[in-house]
């Protein structure tokens, strides 16, 4: 085992630049979701009862409030886990290459599993303990608290790591099982009974979470609990709807495209429509949760000032409430767009010697970029308008709910155009990498 | 192809650096109009490096690269992506092929890029596979294809829009002997047909051997030039 | 390469003269040293001596009076075991590019100059070559001999590119004993 880690720590220290990218925002990526999942279990430690804790205008005191904490806390795992997800792709290739050199070096697959679970487990570590740190820190800044609550906080921030060990040996698993390592890309055939199963899931994510919300309390089950599976099953279900959107705008699109990017674009989604569609699903979650937030925000802070029913210190409670789940959807935002950013980069450089052979046959770097962006742009598009209407229902219901009589949560209209809009300049950020890795320098066969 | 003629593309003391290695120290060259041409020499001689110059893929560092009274050396990254959709095609050891495209689609792309409908494109780039005998593979995909026949692909990736020179870096180099025979013999007819000069990096003699004129370069300079015939 | 098997196999294709004999000769293996007259006919009779082939007549049409040759049963099963026999690879090695090189450094000359020289002329000829093999038309029987040849002389450019490498080494060698 000791030679196991000897080895792990040799590849990553020998490895080159962009595995140290992936290293690094591993790293980073482990500790949001370290933070967030050790402080939703703090939190949730704390079991019935009303607590002081001077933080954030008394929102953690009450047990009501603080289930709506945990859950928000949940739900920002969700992008985070995506944004990992899109992390552990950075450099695959020549990680791949390597696992393969390994098995063919001799060693056993169980060897190269374990070297690789390593090697990502201590890079989840690195991030996941100055996580404790931190909640533990602010935990400490309270009071003394209960052994539970450490215990929950210790295994959350445990959790990641071997989380992420996990989800590369699964990512491995068809390099480890040849020394050839995984040179042929299967292909996975998937049709229109995918795309029903998507929607199936999400339909069913949906009913589950409104029964959950009513029912919960009597069932005995947590709230917020429900909530966050609900929306998982949300975030898995877009999985299959942007993945078969992608599959059949590639299909319609590669057939009678004119335009050289168009065609470009089409037949890469048609071709692997799922690599976009896994940073897509925190994206529309995304647009599902903003959307519905900014909605239920109008209608909240409608009846919050014309009533004037309320003294100002439980305003101001409320507000910054509102405030903090604003907060909490910019920070999903935040990690998404990263995600988004770094699933384009990484597209890009996992493909700089083809694209550098289309730029030496004259293919003009603009139609290039354009292709890339075009594969994006064109499955999200759909995806985003199916979440956006799911979040102004959210937002609608709420907002007859509470005036009475069907009222449009206007504000919440511009939402989803934003965030796709910012999608798409995140995508776009990545485009100066054309020009920097793709250089006829990457022609030179060795 | 009289030496008294104006060459078509000439190269002049160029100058490049990899980092800190010199990949060329003052190399020349000159192609003229309908020739074959082979750049030969060690590996780490600066061969590929020349033909990227002289492609207006790379810029020198010093030197100078003249195409018909233009200076590529100089020229605008855009107007050199024009020229080398218009006058210039290349060929590869592998990898010009877009691995998700069909075959009629990679051929038809510089078409499309130039202008032309996917159909019209579509059309002429099935003649090309044709004539090089992928007629039969127009709808696989990259992955799908032979060595040979991706090649051959490539080969009609770069001649579908008339180019007045090819670019071929070790077009065999992927390829088994009888197969790099029958591209290479495929590409020199098919540049003589259509008039096209042909600039042919290899480290191949046998490969060399289908050039009318020969460059050895050694040590990033052109050590000797022979044999026009 | 042994002429009188090459011509017992063209016979046993059916009764020939020495005429004809050549031209097939010359036809069948193109790219080969054609073979002169005289040889035929001292080869002919050689194998009549040995009572390979015979005299089946003589054959005028028209023309000069020509002598018609056969195969003998003997002569059948010669051609028969030598076919099936393989060639020694190689059994003395003759290197005249090599001689040359080793001439050159004890006499004092330039072995390098010399390499280049020899080079470009192997250049030169496997240019010829695949000209000839590439001509639109040409028959398999051109294409396969012009590849035996361009082999050949890839071969021998492979040695000379390793050789011109290390003849320092070589001259230290020779010019110590």
């Amino acid at each position: 085992m000791t030679d196991d880690v000897k080895l792990a720590w040799l590849f990553t220290r020998g490895s080159e630049r962009r595995e140290w990218w992936r290293f690094g925002l591993t790293a980073v990526g482990a500790f949001c979701a370290a933070g967030f999942a050790a402080a939703a279990a703090a939190l949730a430690s704390l079991r019935g009862g009303v607590y002081r804790i001077p933080y954030a205008e008394g929102l953690f005191d009450r047990p009501g409030e603080r289930a709506g904490v945990v859950l928000a806390l949940l739900l920002l795992l969700i992008p985070t886990l995506g944004f990992l997800g899109q992390c552990a792709r950075i450099g695959a290739v020549h990680r791949d290459r390597r696992m393969a050199g390994l098995r063919l070096a001799g060693a056993s697959p169980l060897r190269v599993r374990r070297i690789a679970a390593l090697e990502t487990g201590l890079a989840c570590l690195a991030g996941a303990v100055p996580a404790a740190l931190v909640v533990g820190a602010a935990v400490l800044g309270v009071g003394a608290p209960p052994a539970l609550l450490w215990a929950a906080v210790a295994s959350a921030v445990l959790l990641v790591p071997v989380a992420g060990a996990l989800v590369s040996v699964v990512a491995l698993r068809r390099v480890v099982a040849s020394p050839l390592g995984g040179v042929r890309r299967e292909r996975r055939t998937a049709g229109r009974g995918t795309a029903l199963t998507g929607v199936a899931v999400v339909g069913g994510a949906i009913l589950l979470g409104i029964l959950g919300v009513a029912y919960a309390g009597r069932l005995g089950l947590d709230a917020p609990l429900v909530l966050f599976v609900a929306f998982l099953l949300v975030g898995l279900g877009a999985v299959w709807v942007s993945g078969s959107f992608a599959r059949l705008t590639g299909r319609r699109l590669a057939g009678r495209a004119e335009n050289p990017a168009v065609l470009i674009a089409a037949e890469r989604l048609r071709d692997d429509p799922w690599a976009a569609a896994r940073t897509h699903a925190a994206v529309l979650l995304l647009t599902v949760v903003a959307t519905g937030y900014t909605g239920v925000r109008q209608a909240l802070m409608d009846d919050l000032l014309a009533a004037g029913s309320y003294p100002p210190e439980s305003l101001d409670f409320y507000v910054t409430g509102l405030d903090l789940t604003a907060a909490a959807v910019g920070i999903g935002l935040l990690i998404t767009l990263a995600a988004v950013a770094v699933g384009a980069a990484e597209g890009i450089a996992a493909r700089r010697q083809g694209l550098a052979g289309q730029v030496a046959a004259g293919v003009p770097r603009r139609v290039l970029s354009r292709a890339l962006l075009l594969e994006t742009a064109l499955p999200l598009a759909p995806a985003v308008a199916l979440a956006a209407v799911g979040g102004l229902a959210i937002g609608t219901f709420y907002a007859t709910a509470v005036g009475g009589g069907l009222t449009l949560p206007w504000t919440a209209l511009p939402v989803p155009f934003a965030v796709y809009g910012t999608c798409l300049l995140a995508a776009a950020t990545a485009m100066p990498l054309l020009r920097r890795t793709v250089r006829p320098t990457e022609l030179r066969h060795d | 192809m009289s030496a008294t003629t104006e060459p078509l593309l000439a190269a002049r003391d160029l100058v490049k650096a990899h980092g800190r290695t010199d990949a060329l120290r003052g190399a020349s060259a000159e192609l003229h109009a309908g020739e074959v041409l082979a750049v030969t020499g060690p590996s780490g001689s600066g061969k590929s490096t020349l033909l990227h110059c002289m492609a207006g893929i790379l810029r020198p560092d010093g030197g100078s690269v003249h195409y018909e009274g233009l200076r590529l050396d100089t020229c605008t990254e855009d107007r050199l992506s024009a020229l080398r959709r218009t006058d210039f095609g290349v060929v590869f050891q592998f990898g010009q092929l877009i691995p998700e495209l069909t075959l009629t689609d990679n051929v038809a792309l510089p078409l499309m890029l130039a202008g032309t409908s996917r159909r019209e494109a579509r059309a002429r780039a099935g003649e090309w596979l044709g004539r090089f005998g992928v007629g039969d593979r127009a709808d696989a995909r990259p992955g799908e294809l032979s060595g040979g026949q991706a090649q051959r692909g490539a080969l009609a990736r770069a001649l579908v829009t008339g180019p007045r020179v090819v670019f071929a870096d070790e077009p065999t180099g992927a390829l088994d002997s009888l197969a790099g025979e029958q591209v290479m013999t495929e590409l020199v007819s098919a540049a003589r047909a259509s008039g096209a000069a042909v600039l042919l990096v290899t480290h191949d003699a046998r490969v060399a051997a289908y050039a009318d004129r020969e460059i050895r370069l050694a040590d990033g300079r052109a050590a000797v030039t022979e044999g026009a015939v | 390469m042994s002429t009188r098997h090459i011509l017992l196999g063209l016979l046993s294709s059916g009764p020939s003269h020495g005429y004809d004999l050549k031209r097939r000769h010359d036809e069948r293996f193109p790219q080969a040293r054609p073979l002169a007259y005289g040889q035929v006919y001292t080869t002919l009779q050689r194998l009549v001596r040995d009572a390979l082939a015979e005299v089946e007549g003589t054959d005028s049409d028209g023309g000069p009076e020509r002598t018609v040759y056969r195969a003998t049963e003997d002569g059948e099963r010669e051609l028969a075991r030598w076919a099936g026999e393989t060639a020694p690879p190689a059994p003395f090695v003759a290197n005249e590019i090599f001689a040359k090189v080793v001439v050159a450094i004890l006499s004092g000359g330039d072995p390098a100059a010399y390499l280049l020289r020899q080079r470009d002329a192997h250049m030169a000829r496997m240019r010829e070559l695949t000209k000839v093999k590439t001509t639109p038309g040409a028959d398999l029987a051109t294409v396969l001999s012009a590849d035996y040849a361009l082999s050949h002389l890839d071969a021998d450019l492979r040695w000379m590119t390793t050789t011109a490498d290390r003849l320092s080494t070589l001259t230290a060698e020779v010019t110590a004993r």
